[in-house]
């Protein structure tokens, strides 16, 4: 095993990460005021079919993000009235988004590009360092140089988050209402407005994590691209104790995981590479084994806020 | 006198239903006014009027002589009106700090300026002799720090009128008496306070005037020193109720339960046992007297079953106990009043039906082959039966407990615990929260089963309700028994003593 393996290693981490985070940031936001949203399967496959549908018409990856960003929101706002203004089951909407949405995502290729086995290739986002017109050499340039808008926009945004929830008053409000929503109204907060910003946040993030896949990462868009990682986001979360820093580490180690997955898969010892790609999954079920579920998070999470209960 | 609040002929229309006709309220700078009345009175509804999260039917309020609406809590903090709700409305998962500051609208900039912040706090919480620990988080303080804590929050609003909503409710003796050093300073610094009540005691000791509230309508305002606490608690249920008396019994009897040098986790000052020795016989009732979290929730847990003692012996009607189980004390005829009727008690997301045969679903009464199918018919007919027997006010047997008052899901549990005539009734705080009817119903039930030959160990952290009804009084004090007294003329001074550990 020599350095570039390990080097190489580590850059795909940080690029396996930069959807998860994505995407986990979403729960996060959702979580912090009170929704479970299992949904981010669902919201991140819309996200990566219309990004690439975008993105293949307009011939601008960012474009594509942008579009895909806009149908998790959409998409996301059919679980926000369920379970905002409705007060219906979270789980069960998030479920039912997890089953709406990638089959509505198929649908839509379907019909647009038939059902022929051939498949349509986009181009991808350039990386800084292409833009700038520079060929990275060492390690740190690659890290640092040769990464996508997106890779930057994914840790500005952890950074951003974590000076939001802990600096801000806005954030402790938000806060307020994932933790006793009633005692959020009593001090003027509005709590079912903030629920359905979250549900935005929510549905934009999965969106743009969805999208990444397809304008980013690979250069087509086949059917379960998303693989799990709508899961995966949702144990970063606890993983990450509802925390940004927190969840940016557990995106780490799980981007960490996968990308060790691929390398393992293309090197194969020999053995069926379904025992690799298991890898991810089986640190997802590991880690919230050992991490337990000490400490819970937001205490609202899950039940409806109805404004006339006593 | 200057008038701060004047509430006019506010009615407020539930369906058909009239929580509040007609009601006249007024208060002035710098008083204490007591609004009494019991549950369902309409103290609540007024105001959750007055606090923007009702609007009333009709009627008009005034604020320093001008008329105002109140459409949301927002709009009444920003009028000077401050809230403590009964049920604290504090983010657990926050530093008091967090709480105090969240909602924040007087400053301006997106950041927290912590340190002016703190500096707000501090200068308030010292002129109102409101300490707090301001990076504890919620959860690390006692319910009376909890209480200030939201005292603190609403003057940091800028609150000029304070609804206190059953402050005493949750409260120690101890903490009840801060809670009254801090309402005098508050109305010697001329604010005013709304204050929610049915403790005649309290009332009468920390009042200005009293508005008796009934059945939604006002019955009368009274100067303090005008009325006596019979004279209030007429008005208030609307009919003589003569001073409850009840018959002590005074021979010794076989003892039902006898603990003997009982341990548990003895290192614990406020969680555990220490070296008790007591009994409780056929046909009496004993009582703990204490303040609250000395032992006296283990020794329930103890003697329910649910835990086991480290040291010493248990007999149960005269034969030791070996393992400790809910499931052996129920079927060794044990019943409990457990100290938290929502989360002990009852199963607040099943009916009331289904909770008074919770612990019977294996009885022929109600089941076929021991619990695999339920006579359904049988058991709403038994549970419409114990409806009517025990008072139950409620829609419908088959309506969810938790949508039940405090008093009516208490008379729930009588039913379960009490029906089958046990050997052994553990009652911990059973009136806890109760307005004086359910108390007296509560009590007069305990008295019954007593005279039936039923043991009652009474837990309570209400010295009075002990001293009304205890044939004997134990005290507890850090876990462990400070003395034995006669509940017949029982020594005030030294029980207060022993209760501090004297």
């Amino acid at each position: 095993m020599d350095m570039s393996f390990v080097t190489n290693l580590l850059l795909a981490s940080v690029r396996m990460a930069t959807p998860l985070i994505f995407v986990s940031l979403a729960e996060l936001y959702s979580q912090r005021a009170g929704l479970t949203n299992i949904g981010l399967e669902g919201l991140a496959t819309i996200g990566s079919l219309v990004g690439f549908m975008v993105s293949l018409l307009t011939k601008s990856p960012l474009l594509g993000v942008l579009a895909g960003m806009m149908a998790g929101i959409l998409v996301n706002m059919i679980f926000a009235y369920a379970t905002i203004t409705l007060c219906a089951e979270q789980i069960v909407y998030g479920m039912a988004i997890n089953i709406f949405a990638p089959a509505l995502a198929a649908f839509i290729y379907r019909i647009y590009f038939g059902s022929g086995s051939e498949l349509v290739q986009v181009k991808l986002m350039s990386t800084l360092a292409n833009a700038m017109g520079i060929t990275p050499g060492n390690f740190f340039t690659k890290l640092l140089l040769d990464q996508t808008f997106m890779v930057y926009l994914a840790y500005a945004l952890v950074v951003f988050t974590a000076v939001y929830f802990n600096r801000t008053k806005s954030g402790l409000n938000y806060k307020a209402v994932g933790e006793y929503p009633k005692a959020a109204a009593t001090l003027g907060i509005d709590v079912i407005k903030t629920k359905y910003l979250a549900s935005v946040i929510c549905g934009a993030l999965a969106g743009i994590g969805g999208a990444y896949i397809t304008t980013c990462y690979t250069t087509t868009y086949v059917d379960g691209n998303i693989a799990g990682r709508g899961f995966i986001a949702l144990a970063a979360v606890i993983f990450g104790r509802w925390s940004a820093g927190g969840v940016l580490l557990a995106c780490l180690f799980f981007g960490f995981f996968d990308a060790l997955q691929i390398r393992l898969q293309v090197a194969s010892f020999g053995l069926p590479y379904q025992f690799f790609q298991m890898i991810p999954y089986v640190a997802t079920v590991v880690v919230l084994a050992l991490i337990g579920m000490k400490k819970a998070g937001p205490k609202s999470c899950g039940k409806p806020y109805r404004k006339e209960e006593r | 006198m200057e008038e701060i609040l004047r509430m006019e002929h506010i009615t407020k229309k539930f369906g058909e239903f009239y929580a509040n006709k007609d009601i006249n309220l007024d208060v002035q700078k710098g008083e204490v006014h007591t609004l009494l009345g019991e549950n369902g009175a309409g103290k609540s509804t007024l105001m959750n009027i007055l606090f923007g999260l009702y609007q009333p039917t009709d009627g008009q309020i005034y604020l320093h002589g001008k008329r105002v609406a109140i459409d949301s809590p927002a709009t009444a903090v920003k009028l000077g009106i401050g809230m403590v709700h009964q049920h604290f409305m504090l983010v657990e998962a926050m530093t008091v700090f967090e709480n105090i500051i969240l909602g924040d609208r007087n400053t301006r900039g997106i950041f927290i300026d912590k340190d002016a912040r703190r500096k707000e706090i501090l200068e308030l919480s010292a002129r109102y002799g409101l300490d707090v620990e301001l990076d504890k988080p919620i959860t690390d303080i006692a319910v009376g720090a909890q209480q200030r804590v939201e005292i603190l929050k609403a003057l940091y609003r800028g609150a000029e009128l304070l609804v206190l909503d059953e402050p005493t409710a949750a409260l120690t003796d101890m903490e009840v008496e801060g809670l009254f050093r801090i309402m005098k300073k508050l109305t010697g610094e001329g604010k005013s306070i709304i204050f929610i009540s049915h403790k005649m005691r309290e009332v009468l000791h920390i009042s200005d005037r009293i508005t008796i509230l009934r059945a939604g309508e006002t019955v009368k305002t009274l100067n303090r020193g005008e009325t006596t606490g019979e004279e209030l608690a007429n008005l208030m249920i609307g009919r003589e109720l003569a001073p409850s008396h009840y018959e002590k019994v005074s021979e010794s009897r076989e003892p039902v339960i006898a603990l003997s040098q009982v341990d548990y986790h003895k290192q614990s000052k406020h969680n555990g046992l220490n070296g008790v020795t007591l009994r409780v016989g056929r046909g009496e009732i004993l009582g703990i007297a204490g303040v609250d979290g000395n032992g006296q929730s283990q020794l329930a847990q103890l003697v329910t079953g649910v835990i086991a003692p480290e040291g010493g012996t248990v007999d149960l009607k005269g034969s030791k106990v070996a393992t400790f189980s809910p499931n052996g004390f129920i079927s060794e005829n044990v019943s409990h009043i457990p100290e938290d009727r929502n989360k002990m008690g009852l199963v607040g997301n099943m009916s009331v039906m289904e909770n008074i045969v919770l612990k019977e679903t294996d009885d022929p009464q109600f089941s076929d082959a021991k619990g695999w199918h339920l006579k359904k018919r049988a058991i709403r007919a038994y549970a419409e039966k114990m409806q009517q027997k025990y008072d139950i006010r409620c829609q419908s047997v088959l309506q969810e407990a938790r949508n039940l008052s405090g008093g009516n899901q208490q008379k729930v549990i009588l039913a379960r615990e009490l029906e089958n005539e046990p050997d052994l009734l553990v009652a911990v705080h059973p009136t806890r929260g109760l307005d004086i009817g359910a108390t007296r119903f509560v009590h007069d039930t305990m008295i019954a089963a007593r005279d039936k030959g039923c043991g009652v160990l009474l837990i309570s952290a209400d010295f009075d309700e002990i001293l009304e009804m205890s044939d004997r009084i134990v005290v507890m004090f850090e876990g462990a028994v400070m003395g034995e007294y006669s509940g017949i003329n029982p020594p005030i001074d030294q029980i207060s003593l022993a209760m501090a550990g004297k």
